[in-house]
C-alpha cells in the first residue's frame, strides 16, 4: 500500500479547507460534505498516490469519483428532497436577520443549480482560481468552466430575484 | 498568455450564443469574464466603455458581484469547516482507518464486503430494556418492516410511543433480504438491521444512537453501537442497497 509522504500529508492539510467547500459545492448538505471529505482523506491515506502527484488535484479528483460513486449507488431524490431542509439551515448564523435571510436564499438558490455549474463556481468565485486553474481540478476544458460559471451566475441571478419577489 | 488566448478564441465563438429561453448571453458572458478577470486588455478596455454609457449593464455587473460575495459567505460559514477529526486523521503518522461507520461508508464498502457474517446479537445498555425492548419485533412493527418504503425523513408512529423508519433494503449473502432500520421510542433511539427470514422479520443487530434531529437528519454519537451496526451490514450485504422502484417491487411482491 502506497502512503503519503510527510509533504503531502501537509499539502493534504493545507488543502483541506478547499477540498470541503468542495465537497459542499458537489453535494449541497453540509452532512454529505463532511461524510465525503472523510471519504476522500481516508481514501488518500489508504491508497495514497504517486510522489509527483499534484496533491490538491489528486484529491479534487479522488473526491469526485468517490461522489460520482455515490450518486449512482444510493436513491438521490430522497437526498435531494432532505437536502433543501438542510441547505436551508445551513447559512443561517443568526435568526430573523436581514442577511441571514439573504444568505438562505443564497443556499437555497446555490442548491438549485446544477452540480457541474455549482462546483465551477464555487472554484472561481470561492476559491478564486482562474478559469485554468479551476479546469485543470475538474478535468473540463476551459471553455466549460467559462460557460458553466456564467450560467451559474446567471441562473443565480434569476433565481435570487424570483425569490425575493416571492417572499416579498 | 496561452490561457488567454484560448479564452479570446471561446469568445469569439460565442457570438450567437443563446440561453435557453432564447436570449442573448453575450453579455452575461462577458460580465462573468470581466468579475473573474478573464479578459484581455482589450476586452476589458471595450466592456469599461460600455459599463459607463450602459446603466442597466452597470447595474448586472453589480448584482452579480454582490450575489458572488454573498456565495463567499456562506461557504465561510461555520458549516463548511473542516471536522476536526478529520485533520486529525490526516496528521497521524500512523493511522489505523476504523471500518466504515457512515451510512454512506457502509455502502462504498459493501461492494468489497466479506463473506456471510455470523448474525450480530449486540445489544444496547439494559439499563433500557427494563420496560421497552428494541430487539423486540411485534406485530405493528413486523407490518412496517413489511410494507413501509425507505426513506430519508419522517416516521411511522407506531404504539408505545414508537417511531418507525426504514432507511434502506438490501440483499444479504444467505440470500435474505434485509432493512436497516430507524426506532425511536420516548428519549431513547436505535438503529437495526432486521432480515426476513421464512416470512418473518428477525432483528440482527440493534444499536443505540443519538439523532441530532430526528425530522431532518441524524448522527450517530460516536458510540460502539452504531459501529457494531454498520460493521454488520458490511459484512452481510452482498450489493448495495435497492432503489426506491426495485424496493417497491420487493414490498409489492411480498419478498
Amino acid at each position: 500500500m502506497t502512503t503519503l509522504t510527510s509533504q503531502q500529508r501537509q499539502d493534504l492539510i493545507d488543502e483541506l479547507p478547499r477540498l470541503k467547500r468542495y465537497c459542499l459545492s458537489l453535494t449541497s448538505d453540509p452532512a454529505d460534505a463532511d461524510d465525503l471529505l472523510q471519504i476522500t482523506v481516508e481514501r488518500l491515506l489508504e491508497k495514497g498516490m504517486p510522489a509527483d502527484a499534484h496533491v490538491a488535484k489528486w484529491a479534487h479528483r479522488v473526491c469526485k469519483n468517490l461522489w460520482i460513486d455515490e450518486i449512482r449507488s444510493r436513491d438521490v431524490r430522497n437526498r435531494y428532497a432532505l437536502s433543501e431542509g438542510v441547505i436551508d439551515g445551513a447559512g443561517t448564523t443568526s435568526a430573523n436577520t436581514e442577511e441571514s435571510v439573504q444568505l438562505d436564499r443564497v443556499s437555497a438558490a446555490m442548491e438549485q443549480l446544477p452540480v457541474e455549474q455549482r462546483a465551477a463556481l464555487v472554484q472561481v468565485a470561492v476559491e478564486g482560481r482562474s478559469y485554468a486553474e479551476a479546469a485543470a481540478f475538474l478535468e473540463v476544458p476551459i471553455g466549460t468552466i467559462m460557460s458553466r460559471v456564467a450560467r451559474a451566475r446567471k441562473a443565480l441571478a434569476a433565481n435570487l430575484e424570483w425569490r425575493e419577489e416571492r417572499e416579498a | 498568455m496561452g490561457v488567454a488566448k484560448k479564452v479570446t478564441d471561446m469568445r469569439d465563438d460565442r457570438k450567437n450564443v443563446v440561453d435557453m429561453d432564447g436570449g442573448r448571453v453575450n453579455d452575461d458572458y462577458l460580465l462573468s469574464m470581466y468579475i473573474d478577470n478573464e479578459l484581455d486588455a482589450a476586452q476589458t478596455i471595450a466592456l469599461v466603455s460600455r459599463l459607463k454609457s450602459e446603466p442597466v449593464l452597470r447595474t448586472r455587473l453589480t448584482q452579480l458581484e454582490e450575489n458572488d460575495e454573498l456565495v463567499k459567505q456562506v461557504y465561510a460559514q461555520s458549516a463548511v469547516r473542516v471536522p476536526n477529526q478529520v485533520t486529525a486523521l490526516v496528521s497521524a503518522d500512523n493511522v489505523t482507518l476504523l471500518r466504515p461507520g457512515s451510512q454512506w461508508r457502509r455502502w462504498t464498502a459493501a461492494a468489497v464486503a466479506a463473506s456471510c457474517a455470523a448474525v450480530v446479537a449486540m445489544l444496547v445498555n439494559t439499563n433500557q430494556t427494563a420496560v421497552f425492548n428494541p430487539m423486540t419485533i411485534d406485530a405493528q412493527m413486523a407490518q412496517v418492516l413489511e410494507s413501509s418504503p425507505s426513506r430519508a425523513s419522517g416516521w411511522e408512529t407506531l404504539d408505545d410511543e414508537r417511531k418507525f423508519r426504514s432507511v434502506l433494503t438490501f440483499p444479504a449473502v444467505d440470500g435474505k433480504w434485509c432493512r436497516e432500520f430507524l426506532l425511536a421510542h420516548r428519549e431513547s433511539n436505535w438503529r437495526g438491521v432486521a432480515c426476513r427470514d421464512g416470512g418473518n422479520w428477525v432483528n440482527q443487530v440493534v444499536g443505540s444512537e443519538v439523532f441530532l434531529n430526528q425530522e431532518t437528519q441524524y448522527r450517530p454519537a460516536g458510540a460502539d453501537d452504531t459501529e457494531s451496526v454498520a460493521r454488520f451490514i458490511d459484512e452481510t450485504a452482498t450489493d448495495v442497497a435497492l432503489g426506491p422502484q426495485q424496493e417497491a417491487a420487493l414490498i409489492q411482491s411480498g419478498w
